[in-house]
């Protein structure tokens, strides 16, 4: 770590004006970067909970009548579904529990209950089971009138899609943050070689290898990325907390908490080491590049 | 040692600074350069020093021609010679003993040998007492001595030095021209540019004359005015 962070011994960049406001240019970077990764693995977790929770999973419908038995209709649908081969359950989903569901969509109201809600049944479908569900659905439009087989593929699909074009963005703004800190720090690069120029010369003109000039600025450099980056980590981790804590308290809310789970968990420790690495290897870059045009 | 064959030099599109430069120095010998101000005498020392390329000639260092050389290939040349800048540009915030120990840090040498050998040395030169003192604390005179110091603590083949009296007394600089003096002695191949007559008479060594770019080389006894192709 020394070796990595160790200080420019003969270029004195600790003193360098032009620097001085990088740390801060970086933390407000990483923190818009661990957002986005918060964000992006927080999607691909409810992604894959919406579709490991609706695989397998398919919902009957029985549409509202005012002049029907809907309780007799809702045990009949039952009894059909349970009696078909590859369905493993079929349950009723009682009006006060199909009621809450609409909670998040339509608030607490006592009004509610006036609604001409339809009744559901939850369809747990057996493990590799390989049933037709066109022609379970025309079975059971037969025999329990106004009863729909719903599977939620379009909606999951929208779902889907609309996820993986949010991770689409949040990865795109990784791009584009990761960019713009290196374009930062090629300017800070090129700032320093101007203000040391003479110093650089001395250096050559005592048998410096470029390698020799190139580490001070690549060690000076990664270090001031690296501890910039450790508080923009932390304040994002807090305000990802914060919502957690602010979606946690609602009562029904649409929005799900952010939950990175153990790799997103990795992604964002590893954000300051990326970004110390990615400073490195730029003002490495850049410095052998200005060195190589001189004598 | 050093042959330059008809050197040519300019800074970007601008004229020649230097024209049709031949000379020869032999291994252990001691030349002045002098000439007035912007005949190119420091532009022929950067050329010495590795420090520019010719636009045109040939120039050999230690048998080896280096106005082409590889640019990985220049620490290693770069090492084998010592320059005294006539602004010294020792670095400010560090110590006479770091601002010595420079090139052989640089050069990869063990902590233990670059202390002692720059300890010794800054001794020989009169800055025993000041090895801890920063460059700004120190006279003209000692900085011009530290300077010394880091330009010969790699025992360089070649040492060039740019006005190395301009900027002290003339007892300090003949005591300073005693340290070349020595330092040749040794077989350091030694180049001093001057505008100091007094002391190219004094000393008698062979002197390299530049005016317009040209170069005029004479013994210590001649007129700096004879001109033509030399060997000294």
């Amino acid at each position: 770590m020394m070796q990595l962070f160790g200080k420019s011994a003969e270029l004195q960049l600790e003193k360098d004006v032009s620097t001085r406001y990088l740390p801060v240019v970086i933390s407000a970077m990483i923190f818009l970067a661990a957002l986005s990764i918060g964000g992006l693995f927080s999607l691909n977790n409810a992604i894959n909970d919406w579709s490991e929770t609706l695989t397998g999973n398919l919902t009957v419908e029985i549409a509202f009548d005012p002049t029907a038995d809907l309780d007799q209709k809702v045990l009949d649908a039952v009894e059909l579904l349970t009696n078909t081969p590859g369905v493993a359950a079929a349950r009723a989903i009682e009006r006060d529990e199909t009621l809450k569901l609409l909670e998040p969509f339509l608030g607490k109201n006592t009004a509610l209950g006036d609604l001409p809600v339809p009744r559901l049944i939850e369809v747990i479908i057996a493990q590799d089971s390989a049933i037709d569900l066109a022609a379970l659905n025309d079975k059971l439009s037969e025999s329990v009138a106004g009863a729909r087989l719903d599977i939620h593929r379009p909606w999951l699909d929208k779902m889907v899609l609309l996820g993986r074009s949010i991770q689409l963005l949040a990865a795109t703004i990784m791009l584009l943050i990761g960019g713009v800190t290196v374009i930062i720090v090629i300017f800070a690069v090129r700032t320093g070689l101007i203000m040391h120029s003479e110093v650089i010369q001395v250096l050559h003109l005592i048998g410096a290898r470029d390698n020799y000039i190139a580490e001070q600025f690549q060690n000076y450099f990664s270090r001031l990325s690296f501890l910039g980056a450790l508080p923009g980590l932390v304040v994002a981790i807090i305000v990802m907390f914060v919502f957690n804590f602010l979606v946690g308290s609602l009562e029904a809310s649409m929005l799900p908490p952010l939950s990175v789970g153990i790799e997103g968990i990795i992604a964002l420790l590893l954000l300051p080491i990326l970004v110390a690495l990615l400073t490195k290897y730029t003002v490495r870059l850049v410095v052998l590049k200005s060195l190589g045009r001189m004598m | 040692m050093v042959r330059f064959e008809n050197v040519g030099m300019r800074y970007g599109l601008g004229p020649e600074v230097l024209r049709d430069i031949n000379f020869h120095l032999r291994p252990g010998s001691f030349h002045f350069l002098t000439g007035p101000t912007g005949a190119g005498k420091s532009s022929l020392l950067k050329l010495l020093a590795l420090s520019h390329r010719p636009s045109r000639g040939l120039i050999t260092l230690f048998n080896k021609e280096v106005s082409g050389l590889a640019r990985d290939d220049l620490p290693a040349m770069r090492r084998k010679i010592g320059v005294v800048f006539q602004d010294f540009r020792l670095l400010d915030h560090l110590s006479a003993l770091e601002n010595v120990a420079l090139p052989l840090k640089i050069a990869g040498a063990k902590n233990a040998q670059i202390y002692q050998h720059v300890a010794e040395l800054l001794e020989w030169v009169g800055l025993g007492r000041q090895v801890d003192a920063k460059p700004p604390t120190l006279s003209g005179g000692e900085k011009q001595r530290v300077a010394i110091a880091r330009a010969v603590i790699n025992r360089p083949q070649l040492l060039i030095a740019d006005e190395p009296t301009g900027s002290m007394d003339a007892e300090m600089g003949l005591r300073l021209m005693y340290l070349f003096q020595e330092l040749n002695k040794i077989g350091t191949t030694v180049v001093v540019a001057t505008h100091d007559l007094e002391l190219i008479k004094r000393f008698g060594n062979p002197v390299m004359y530049l005016k317009d770019g040209l170069l005029t080389t004479s013994g210590p006894e001649q007129s700096p005015a004879q001109s033509g192709r030399a060997e000294t």
